[in-house]
């Protein structure tokens, strides 16, 4: 009863000018409280949307930031977008059964040991397959660059993998440039790596 | 006072009218389309095949001629390679921990009482290989006599799955198997082997080839075997243009002299069509193709999803498939039929529409009178992979309502049925990290 009194008592308290004021002053205020909300939680509501399960409906697209993730690598060790933060990374999604994947890798080796010269990074991503049969496709391919693990398919359904390869040219600022279904050829391999930042 | 009260209220129930209708508006139209709804199954519990430790996976279910349910799975092999240095208490722990190799075991049980009990699983490969699973999992097929025959693929020495073996094993009748024998004469070039038992009592093992490597797209290829074991032919060509991925369907007619087997076909321009393809002289020699949905799934990669085929006793073909069609909102598991042998096809049904970027994989099972019982994996709300089913009437209208048969903590995949009279049976792979085991779900029909 005390706090109904009290709150109908609020206003008549108020002039009538000082009430206008008030009320422009509060919309004024809504308006930038939602503005300086808006600045704060957007960062915030976009790296929401930016976990797995809420990426549904958002599919990776040539001009968007590349949707982070975190992986373990074969060794066990962490990996995510932010592990190749500050350097053009080609991610090539593939899987160990998987017979265009197979056709492409020698050209994605070839991309991963000039990596290191032309300032960029390669990043395999194995989906729908184990580790003993990634491990062993690793030593048969020769494979020189990172492999990472996804066990759970959870990148395999952000990134929108409906069946490997697949690989996803990333510039150094972390924003996609170019997108390769199915396996990859030299010259796409060229265009990507340009799109990328790579041979500026 | 009294009109703010009267003003909230209808506000509140306007919102909550909207809200009910947008919530109607969201749910699953397949499951609301037709004029009557089959009636769903109930399923008992969960139950486990394989020894957990062992990360048991790609099962697959059969019936035999006496009754009994038989599966067929892969696990972890568990020897010297994979034993830890370890003291014994710490076995299971580190045996997790340590790089695992992709040697497997097949392992065959059978249960005479509709899954309740299983026997003890008998091993099917005389030597530890490293057995595909997936989609080029083993399969089996029985003879008369309740013979097993078992065939599964297995990569080169090098470890290429694409260029792999196809092993066929039978049961020797003193409860063991003989040793696993090699079919495909061109070594390298075979995957995902089909076993059948035609009615003449041969045993008919297909699969799809890559002895001739180019141009790109697979050729079909079938052999013959003696209910004893015996090649009774070599290995011939019966099609070509399949993708090179996906698991084979085959079912018989006209005590075998008609033999129908579907599979996806890949054309110059990456476009993956499903085909009915029909053999009049027993598997001999095979028609041209028939596309049963101009679906115009156009991809580069590698979809790794076969289709299924089954008839009733209508003599009215079934089949269902995954295809991501012309545009991701056509993305689905659908189904057909054909009531003149092939010849011409119903326009496709959408069972389940893809509610995520994922290939799904669906299985059938058909009963004499033409229900047709589907199981497949699609995502749920959390983004994990589940099993689902839906029932279809004979008279191919009435749907059930989509079931969720799995609840996964991690991921469920590739659903396998087996059905028979009284009984249906599912079981399917599920996985969560490195870490997998097979669940079989069981119900009984006609009640």
């Amino acid at each position: 009863m005390g706090r109904v009194k009290e709150r109908s008592a609020w206003p008549m308290k108020t002039p009538r000018l000082q009430r206008t004021a008030f009320r422009r002053m509060s919309f004024s205020g809504l308006a930038l409280f939602c503005c300086v909300a808006d600045l704060i939680f957007q960062p915030v509501i976009a790296w929401s949307q930016n976990t797995p399960q809420s990426r549904r409906d958002s599919a990776p697209a040539v001009g968007a930031a590349a949707f982070s993730f975190d992986l373990k690598s074969l060794d066990g060790k962490p990996v995510g977008l932010q592990t190749f933060h500050g350097k053009p990374l080609v991610m090539n999604f593939f899987a160990s059964w998987c017979d265009p994947c197979r056709e492409e890798i020698p050209l994605i080796n070839d991309l991963a040991s000039k990596a290191s010269k032309d300032g960029y990074s390669v990043l395999g991503i194995a989906v729908e397959d184990g580790r003993a049969a990634v491990t062993q496709y690793v030593t048969e391919a020769n494979l020189v660059f990172p492999i990472a693990l996804d066990l759970n398919s959870s990148v395999k359904r952000i990134y929108r993998i409906f069946g490997p390869p697949a690989t996803f040219f990333i510039d150094a600022q972390g924003v996609i440039r170019d997108i390769v279904l199915g396996p990859m050829t030299p010259e796409r391999a060229r265009d990507g790596l340009k799109k990328a930042g790579v041979f500026r | 006072m009294k009109t703010q009260f009267t003003r909230t209220v209808a506000v509140v129930t306007v919102e909550l009218t909207l809200c009910l209708f947008l919530a109607a508006c969201g749910a699953d139209i397949s499951a609301r389309r037709g004029t009557g709804h089959s009636a769903s199954i109930t399923f008992g519990p969960e139950q486990r095949l394989g020894q957990n430790d062992k990360n048991p996976s790609t099962p697959f279910l059969r019936f035999a001629p006496d009754g009994r349910l038989y599966a067929v799975w892969t696990e972890d092999d568990d020897g010297p390679s994979l034993k830890p240095k370890q003291p014994a208490a710490h076995q299971h722990k580190s045996r997790i921990k340590m790089a695992p190799s992709p040697m497997r075991v097949a392992l065959l049980a059978s249960s005479a009482n509709g899954g309740k009990t299983w026997s003890s699983p008998k091993r099917v490969n005389d030597r530890v290989e490293a057995i595909e699973g997936e989609e080029g999992g083993p399969r089996l097929a029985f003879g008369p006599d309740n013979k097993v025959y078992v065939v599964w693929s297995i990569p080169n020495q090098r470890g290429d799955k694409t260029r792999a073996n196809i092993r066929f094993a039978m049961e020797d009748g003193k409860g063991g198997f003989i040793p696993a024998r090699t079919l495909n004469e061109i070594k390298d070039t075979a995957r995902f082997p089909i076993v059948e038992l035609a009615p003449d009592h041969t045993v008919l093992v297909a699969w799809i080839d890559r002895r001739i490597d180019n141009p790109t797209p697979r050729d079909l290829y079938l052999m013959r075997i003696s209910p004893n074991g015996q090649q009774l032919t070599r290995s011939y060509k019966v099609g070509e243009g399949l993708c090179e991925c996906c698991r084979l369907g085959i079912a018989f007619a006209d005590g075998g002299k008609t033999i129908y087997m579907v599979d996806r076909q890949v054309s110059k321009e990456q476009i993956r069509n499903h085909v009915l393809r029909k053999s009049t002289d027993g598997g001999a020699t095979f028609g041209a193709p028939a596309e049963f949905s101009d679906d115009g799934w156009q991809v580069p990669s590698c979809p790794h999803s076969g289709p299924s085929i089954g008839q009733d006793s209508r003599g009215y073909l079934h089949m269902t498939w995954f295809t991501l069609g012309r545009s991701p909102d056509k993305a689905g598991v659908y189904y057909t039929v054909s009531k003149n042998g092939g010849q011409t096809f119903a326009p496709r049904q959408l069972i389940h529409a893809n509610t995520a970027a994922e290939i799904l994989h669906t299985t059938q099972a058909v009963t004499k009178d033409g229900t047709v019982y589907f199981a497949w994996d699609n995502l749920d709300e959390a983004n994990r992979a589940q099993i689902f089913f839906r029932i279809l009437a004979p008279d191919g209208k009435t749907w059930s309502p989509v079931q969720q048969i799995s609840r996964a903590r991690g991921n469920a995949n590739r659903p396998a049925l087996a059905l028979s009279d009284k009984e249906l049976h599912v079981a399917w792979t599920e996985t969560e990290g490195e870490e997998s085991w097979v669940v079989l779900k069981s119900a009984a029909l006609g009640q």
